[in-house]
């Protein structure tokens, strides 16, 4: 299902635990990083490789907000609307989102570039309003500040 | 007068990250301390005795939990030291400055911990998303391993001890030890009935210590100054050491702030924060520990910022998340926030946190967009009164007591919101983005 | 033994026992969901939450054990407030499916709702939706919406089965219980996760919408399905005035469920076995005596057979079959019946399909062949009678019996179903099926077990050794004054040594280990 590079990356991932169970995070972000999402079928790989049941994993997957069970956009916009952010106007940030990029909160955009959710604290409170973008935060934001940066994104 | 900065020492200077910066700073000193001079008991004896608890939101007596591991291990059953640097208490950010920034400290004490408790593998659970944290560990690992402070046979002598970074997935119970331990075994983070206390049967039924990240950062300097030192910073003997204060919100400096034990409130939000962030908005309210803490009353707020002090005064220090609101705040529409970062972050295991979460969120946002009724206000606190104490964990309470504060101390909006359908303070939206 | 005291009442209990299973033990009730006596512990429903002096919270009685000098309220103030408000939060986002869900009457919701609820609802908000009737295999339906996160159904999977088909997925208040998308709950256990399930959200798709569990007549008996003779109660149809909705007048057996016994089943019961009596009312019963192909009244049937068989008994030629799924009470009357007429090659047919399991299945699908080998003796059936005595039921997916189609003997067959070998016979006279009369099964282990009749038998039906009798008395033989199967028993348990100090009384519900356990 993949190849040789990475099962050797899973298999150096394996031999950090006593038990190949717990393995199974690590090893369904090394789907995500290649994937993008975790569909089913990695979803029965990652089962089979780790001795556990679909079923297991699916758990996993559904449980863990950060696995993707659908693609995303390229560039996806988690803003954090949780108590702190909220004080400093992260609500105002994502409405000011959805109307740039003509998408509601939990959606994606037609073209696929762009996807914007609300997630809880992303402890970054200081920088408040603040958003992830993939993978880096972007602190201390005015609404200046994120159009500059949505701009410039490929 | 300025405090010494002890845990936030390094914070800031350049490549701080580096371990050549650590180790010019005296870094890596106290490991070869313990490793050639002292045994794993009588570190712990020392620990216990400077005081420390735990810096998580339990502050339970760190010398006390070490000192629950087994004192031989059994070769089948390893002993595992597991750092929980899972940090997603809303208001909280300080475990993440010592990780960027300072990652060699948070190795030293992880190291010196697992000593400690005999252990030969130590897990660092990482939030999900503390993606550039995790990679600054991981360097940082790599480097501790080329110059054998970590790995096999640590500075030359019969001990190894590995180190992995463990990355969580988006769970803020992961935070909670026992449901910890279930995601690093590879399940939905679930916690677990007790006993077993983790120290008995823990990660794969074997002896468990898990420490907070700052928890451990204290540890090199208790061993290198030692006991008595930590015991003079603070308010001995029960809230003692240095402290990072995480504080956010309507203030004018927001960020992590290191004091001895028991900062003053007012002098944390008054000098080191700049003051209120708009003059014309008074101090409103404070949630001194992290979102799952009873808020305080402006004038509720002289009060010491230690372990004490706060339970004193019917709130707990917590993760020292302190989150300051203004005049402009409807506490109604903040207290939805939290309730909604609940109901958002229960496991769904047990029935009190799975179906009472939802219900006070539920009810908060009816009454916060007015169509609250009379007998809502009492029946959020009915509720929260059903959920404490009857849960698996600490979730269910951490959702349960803030509601109930909230609806006690103001009142007040709350009957405002039901009575006129509308806020009696203005609506955050007002706040604009700076 | 740790003394504590429970409601004032001191007594002793085993260390390491729990509160709840002292209770339990003692038949105090302490309301429960997620706990169940053959898995692991969850403590997840907070049902059983008790008052322990001393502790800051109350305790759940499923995972505390007893301590020394421990004292229990279960039914205290304290208590009863937790279990009120444990019950209103159950039932919050619970269904209002009473009214078309097969567990009422049956449900522990409905049950608690009315002994420990406050009988009122403050909940006003909209409540969550979830899947409905979802074919998550061929025995079984999930209604995400009913579920209680118990766990019980993914425990069975995981710990009794080792199939791992059933999970939680998502988190917090939308968990729901599924079955990963493509896979099936097709473990050979399947319907036990439909018992396990305190309330309606497993259901069994064949009980689906057949009856109210309140117009069932349970029986206890025993599993005709393979050797293993697991427990069961058998639940037949009650509403005599209603057709159902297979197009059967009731008084058919509705369902079958396992009964614990910890010496054969435990709590659990394969699917065949659960489902056996679906192949019972499939198979064509025979409305009334046969004779020479016609229907004939039951005496003139009788005095037919009994001809035949005693010129071949006492000539010699006389062979005959006997099915493994024969009552003790069935074999030992027609072996005693034909020596009176003379002699018989005897033998017992052999229903062998599969293998053994880890659990309980078993490849021997006689679930009296023990008895019957006891009884009649281990020799194969014969060959070359020329008048050959069919006894039972002998219909199965494979080696069913049937005689050779080349053979000239003249065939009399008794037994409950329409067969090769009824179809052949020159008498053919119906005889009661496994769920119509009282009798003993012997399982592999050599333990016996008590077969009740659950419900009358079907038309000119009559019990097999009543049969034997009949037939003695029309061959002008001295037969045995037997009434009932219990009278048999006790007959049979004098002249075969297998069966010393059985008697009816001795057996019990649960068995009793005959004098000769045998291996295999």
């Amino acid at each position: 299902m993949h190849g040789p590079e990475f099962e050797a990356r899973v298999d150096a991932i394996v031999a950090k635990y006593p038990q190949p169970k717990a393995a199974v995070l690590p090893v369904l972000w090394e789907v995500q990083k290649a994937r993008g999402w975790v569909d089913p079928a990695s979803e029965a790989w990652v089962a089979s490789r780790l001795g556990v049941s679909p079923a297991h994993v699916h758990g996993c997957v559904t449980f863990y907000t950060m696995y993707k069970q659908r693609p995303s956009g390229r560039h996806h916009v988690q803003v954090c609307t949780t108590l702190s952010c909220m004080l400093r106007g992260s609500d105002e940030l994502v409405a000011h989102l959805e109307r740039r990029l003509g998408i509601p909160a939990g959606g994606t955009t037609a073209d696929g570039k762009f996807s914007l959710v609300r997630v809880e604290c992303l402890g970054s409170c200081d920088t408040a309003p603040m958003f992830q973008l993939n993978d880096d935060y972007h602190e201390n934001l005015t609404l200046e500040k994120v159009d500059r940066l949505l701009e410039s994104l490929p | 007068m300025p405090a010494e900065r002890i845990l936030t020492r390094n914070v800031g200077r350049p490549d701080s990250t580096t371990l050549a910066s650590y180790e010019a700073n005296g870094g890596y000193q106290a490991l070869r301390k313990a490793v050639t001079s002292m045994t794993p008991d009588s570190l712990t004896e020392e620990v216990k005795k400077s005081g420390l608890r735990g810096r998580g939101g339990a502050g339970f007596p760190t010398g006390l939990k070490w000192s629950f591991m087994p004192k031989e291990v059994d070769p089948k059953r390893p002993h595992y030291f597991l750092i929980n640097a899972d940090e997603s208490e809303p208001g909280t950010f300080k475990d993440r400055l010592l990780m960027e920034k300072d990652p060699h400290l948070v190795l030293e004490g992880t190291l010196l911990g697992a000593y400690a408790i005999r252990a030969s593998v130590a897990y660092i659970y990482i939030r999900g998303e503390f993606v550039y944290g995790a990679g600054v560990l991981e360097r940082a690992i790599a480097e501790a391993v080329a110059k054998r402070y970590a790995g096999k046979n640590i500075l030359g002598s019969s001990w190894s001890c590995e180190l992995v970074v463990h990355r969580g997935a988006g769970a803020y119970i992961c935070g909670e030890e026992t449901a910890l331990m279930s995601s690093l075994e590879g399940d939905r983070g679930y916690p677990r009935l007790k006993p077993p206390f983790p120290a008995a049967s823990g990660v794969w039924k074997c002896p468990t210590t898990i420490n907070n990240v700052e928890t451990v950062a204290n540890v090199p300097f208790i061993v290198e100054r030692g006991a008595d030192w930590f015991l003079g910073v603070g308010k001995p003997p029960k809230n003692s050491g240095p402290k990072l204060y995480c504080l956010s919100g309507h203030v004018k400096r927001p960020g992590v702030y290191e004091a001895p034990l028991g900062l003053p409130m007012r002098e944390l939000i008054e000098e080191l924060g700049g003051g209120m962030l708009h003059a014309d908005r008074p101090l409103k309210a404070v949630i001194p520990g992290g979102s799952s803490v009873p808020v305080l009353r402006a004038d509720e707020c002289d009060v010491d910022l230690d372990f004490d002090s706060l339970m004193a005064k019917g709130t707990m220090l917590g993760s020292a998340g302190i989150m300051v609101m203004d005049s402009s705040t409807c506490m109604v529409a903040a207290m939805a926030r939290i309730a909604h970062f609940y109901h958002h972050e229960s496991c769904g295991q047990c029935t009190p946190c799975r179906e009472g979460c939802g219900w006070l969120e539920r009810v908060l946002n009816r009454i916060e967009g007015g169509t609250g009724l009379q007998q809502d206000l009492d029946l959020l606190i009915s509720v929260s009164e059903n959920i404490i104490g009857n849960t698996i964990c600490a979730l269910g309470d951490a959702a349960a007591m803030p509601t109930i504060s909230f609806v006690k101390k103001f009142r007040d909006e709350f009957q405002h919101h039901v009575d006129h359908k509308a806020c009696l303070t203005g609506t955050l939206a007002l706040q604009g983005v700076r | 033994m740790p003394r504590v005291t429970i409601d004032g009442q001191e007594m002793e209990v085993a260390a390491g026992t729990t509160i709840l299973q002292a209770c339990l033990a003692r038949g105090r009730e302490i309301p429960h969901y997620c706990y169940h006596d053959g898995l692991t512990i969850a403590g997840n429903c907070r049902m059983c939450l008790v008052d322990v002096e001393k502790q800051p919270k109350l305790v759940i009685g499923c995972y505390t054990p007893v301590a020394e000098g421990m004292v229990v309220h279960t039914d205290n103030d304290k208590v009863k407030k937790a279990r009120s408000a444990m019950m209103e939060f159950f039932l919050i986002n619970h269904p209002l499916d009473c009214p078309i869900c097969d567990q009422a009457g049956e449900c522990r919701l409905q049950d608690y709702a009315v002994t420990y609820g406050s009988g009122t609802s403050r909940y006003t908000e909209p409540k969550l939706a979830l899947a409905k009737a979802v074919d998550i295999g061929a025995h079984v339906t999930l209604d995400q919406e009913r579920c209680i996160q118990c766990s019980r159904c993914i425990r069975f999977c995981d710990e009794i089965t080792k199939t791992g088909e059933l999970g939680f997925f998502e988190r917090g208040e939308r968990s729901q219980i599924g079955i990963f998308p493509g896979r099936r709950l097709d473990n050979p256990y399947s319907g036990n996760v439909v018992d396990l399930c305190p309330v309606g959200a497993l259901t069994l798709k064949e009980f689906r919408f057949q009856t109210r569990v309140w117009y069932l007549k349970n029986t206890s008996s025993i599993c005709a399905g393979c050797a293993r003779g697991c427990n069961v109660v058998v639940g037949v149809g009650q509403q005599q005035t209603l057709m159902t909705t297979s197009g059967q007048l009731d008084d058919r057996v509705k369902r079958i469920v396992p009964r614990v016994n910890t010496e054969v089943n435990d709590w659990w019961i394969c699917d065949e076995g659960r489902l056996s009596y679906q192949r019972e009312q499939a198979s064509r019963r025979p409305e009334a005596p046969v004779v020479s192909g016609g229907p004939a009244t039951y005496d003139d049937a009788i005095a037919q057979a009994a001809s035949a068989l005693a010129v071949a008994a006492r000539a010699g030629t006389l062979g005959a079959v006997f099915s493994p799924r024969l009552t003790c009470e069935d074999l030992f009357a027609w072996k005693t019946a034909l020596e009176a007429l003379g002699k018989a090659a005897m033998g017992v047919h052999v229903l062998k399909r599969g293998d053994d399991d880890d659990l309980l299945i078993r490849a021997d699908k006689g679930a009296n062949s023990t008895g019957a080998r006891w009884i009649v003796g281990a020799g194969a059936p014969p060959e070359r009678a020329r008048t050959l005595l069919v006894l039972g039921d002998t219909l199965d997916a494979a080696d069913t019996y049937a005689p050779d189609p080349k053979t000239e003997a003249q065939i009399v067959h008794v037994g409950p179903f329409v067969s090769a070998a009824s179809e052949r016979a020159v008498v053919s006279i119906p005889a009661a099926s496994w769920s119509e009369a009282d009798g003993t099964f012997v399982n592999f282990e050599g333990r016996a077990q008590r077969v009740k009749r659950c419900h009358l038998p079907l038309g000119e039906a009559r019990p097999g050794w009543r049969i034997a009798l009949d037939l003695l008395a029309a061959a002008g033989v001295a037969a045995p004054a037997w009434t009932s199967a219990d009278d048999v028993l006790v007959s049979l348990a004098s002249r075969v040594p297998e069966f010393q100090g059985i008697t009816p009384e001795a057996l019990g519900p649960l068995g009793v280990p005959a004098r000769r356990a045998v291996g295999a």
